[in-house]
């Protein structure tokens, strides 16, 4: 196992660092460029109170955007992973809150958001499922990331060892 | 493994890199939070321009039906009547007074149906200041004017600050509602009592959500995903 890591790990560096970073580029992108409606989604989790969670909802996509660049080109990919796995640990945790609450509303993780018809109460909980096990996949993306960030075509070079 | 051990132990040599690293993030942020609630508010008070060329319409009395939920009752006594139950912040609502507004506006004015507007204000603070407002704007025997501008304007993010006495008092200016009865009842929340029974009233009606619609006493089931006024326009002559 060991050898078969040190093998595969600058490959596996580099998948997992497409993967967070192409995941949190994507979302923060769509969301960045409709400032409202993330506000708007982040005030429907209804766990901050509203103006701050629209000042939060403003400032995330952008968030996701910057370590999103970091990990594709490998740049402090140690820190970048461990802001991308403290976000998907947030994410994980506000989900687990609106299900607990019995809050119906779209994650607007890829944009979006707001609140969802009662009627489709079944399908929105089976997307929370889907969101949470996502989400569980990257923060394991990010674990690995903390543990070996140096991979393929990064920026950032291990320094020599004098 | 050993090799990124050691990295690890150096990596936080090159602090200058790291802060530096951090710094464009949080500059990235900072920078994306600032442009984006500019944004917002021109939004929000270019959303005025909408009011622009609004001409105040004709009187319509309205008197406020504590037997009714305390309703706004505009043309009593029609044999079909309507009760539209509605939040001002609420977006849906939004969708449907644009479908089907003026309508309901004719409705009234052609002495054809009882309207009773229902103002609720569960989605916060602002909505219960509009909703004050509002009931207001029915004192003036102007709610459908009022009622149709806070639509026009209606911001997409609720509870967003753009709902303050102040806004609320520029929106009647554009529509033509500016008397000192109008301003006094806006600043000093005169009305809070109606917006409270109003909102009190939602269970014993079965109202949960909004908007509602009763036609003659039955519940509205729009069948379309969209609002259109001709299935309205034929739900209301079905009665």
């Amino acid at each position: 196992m060991k050898t078969l890591n040190a093998k595969f790990q600058p490959l596996l560096t580099l998948i997992f660092r497409l993967v967070l970073g192409g995941v949190l580029v994507v979302a923060g992108g769509i969301k960045a460029l409709s400032p409202a409606d993330s506000a708007g989604a982040v005030a429907s989790y209804k766990i901050l109170p509203t103006q701050i969670a629209h000042i939060f909802g403003y400032a995330l996509p952008w968030l996701e955007v910057a370590i999103g660049i970091l990990l594709i080109i490998g740049l402090s990919v140690r820190f970048a992973a461990i802001t991308g796995g403290i976000v998907m640990v947030m994410f994980i945790g506000a989900i687990i809150s609106v299900w607990a609450r019995g809050i119906l509303i779209d994650c607007g993780c890829f944009g979006g958001g707001g609140a969802i018809d009662p009627s489709k109460a079944a399908a929105a909980h089976r997307a929370y499922f889907i969101e949470i096990l996502r989400d569980a996949g990257l923060v394991l993306s990010a674990t690995y990331l903390y543990f070996f960030p140096y991979g393929r075509l990064g920026i950032e070079k291990l320094t020599p060892q004098i | 493994m050993a090799k990124q051990a050691k990295a690890q132990a150096t990596s936080g040599g090159d602090n200058f890199t790291r802060w530096l690293v951090i710094g464009m993030v949080a500059l990235v942020v900072i920078t994306g939070v600032v442009f984006s609630m500019m944004s917002q508010s021109t939004k929000a008070s270019a959303s005025f321009a909408a009011l622009k060329d609004y001409k105040l319409t004709e009187a319509v009395a309205a008197t406020v039906d504590p037997a009714q939920g305390s309703g706004i009752v505009l043309n009593p006594g029609s044999k079909t009547q309507i009760d539209v139950w509605e939040d001002p912040q609420c977006p849906i609502c939004k969708l449907f007074e644009d479908a089907n507004g003026s309508y309901l506006d004719d409705l009234v004015r052609t002495k054809k149906a009882t309207v009773v507007f229902h103002v609720l204000s569960f989605l916060g603070d602002e909505s219960v200041r509009t909703a004050n407002a509002q009931f207001c704007a029915a004192d003036e025997n102007h709610y459908l004017d009022f009622h149709k501008a806070v639509y026009l304007v209606q911001p997409s993010l609720e509870n967003s600050g753009f709902f303050t006495n102040e806004n609320l008092l520029k929106i009647g200016d554009y529509v033509g509602l500016n008397s000192k009865s109008f301003i006094d009842c806006v600043n000093k929340g005169s009305k809070l009592d109606y917006v409270k029974a109003s909102y009190d009233s939602m269970p014993s009606y079965k109202v949960t959500g909004t908007p509602t619609v009763f036609i003659n006493g039955k519940l509205w089931e729009r069948k379309s995903p969209d609002f259109n006024l001709a299935e309205f326009r034929l739900a209301v002559e079905a009665g």
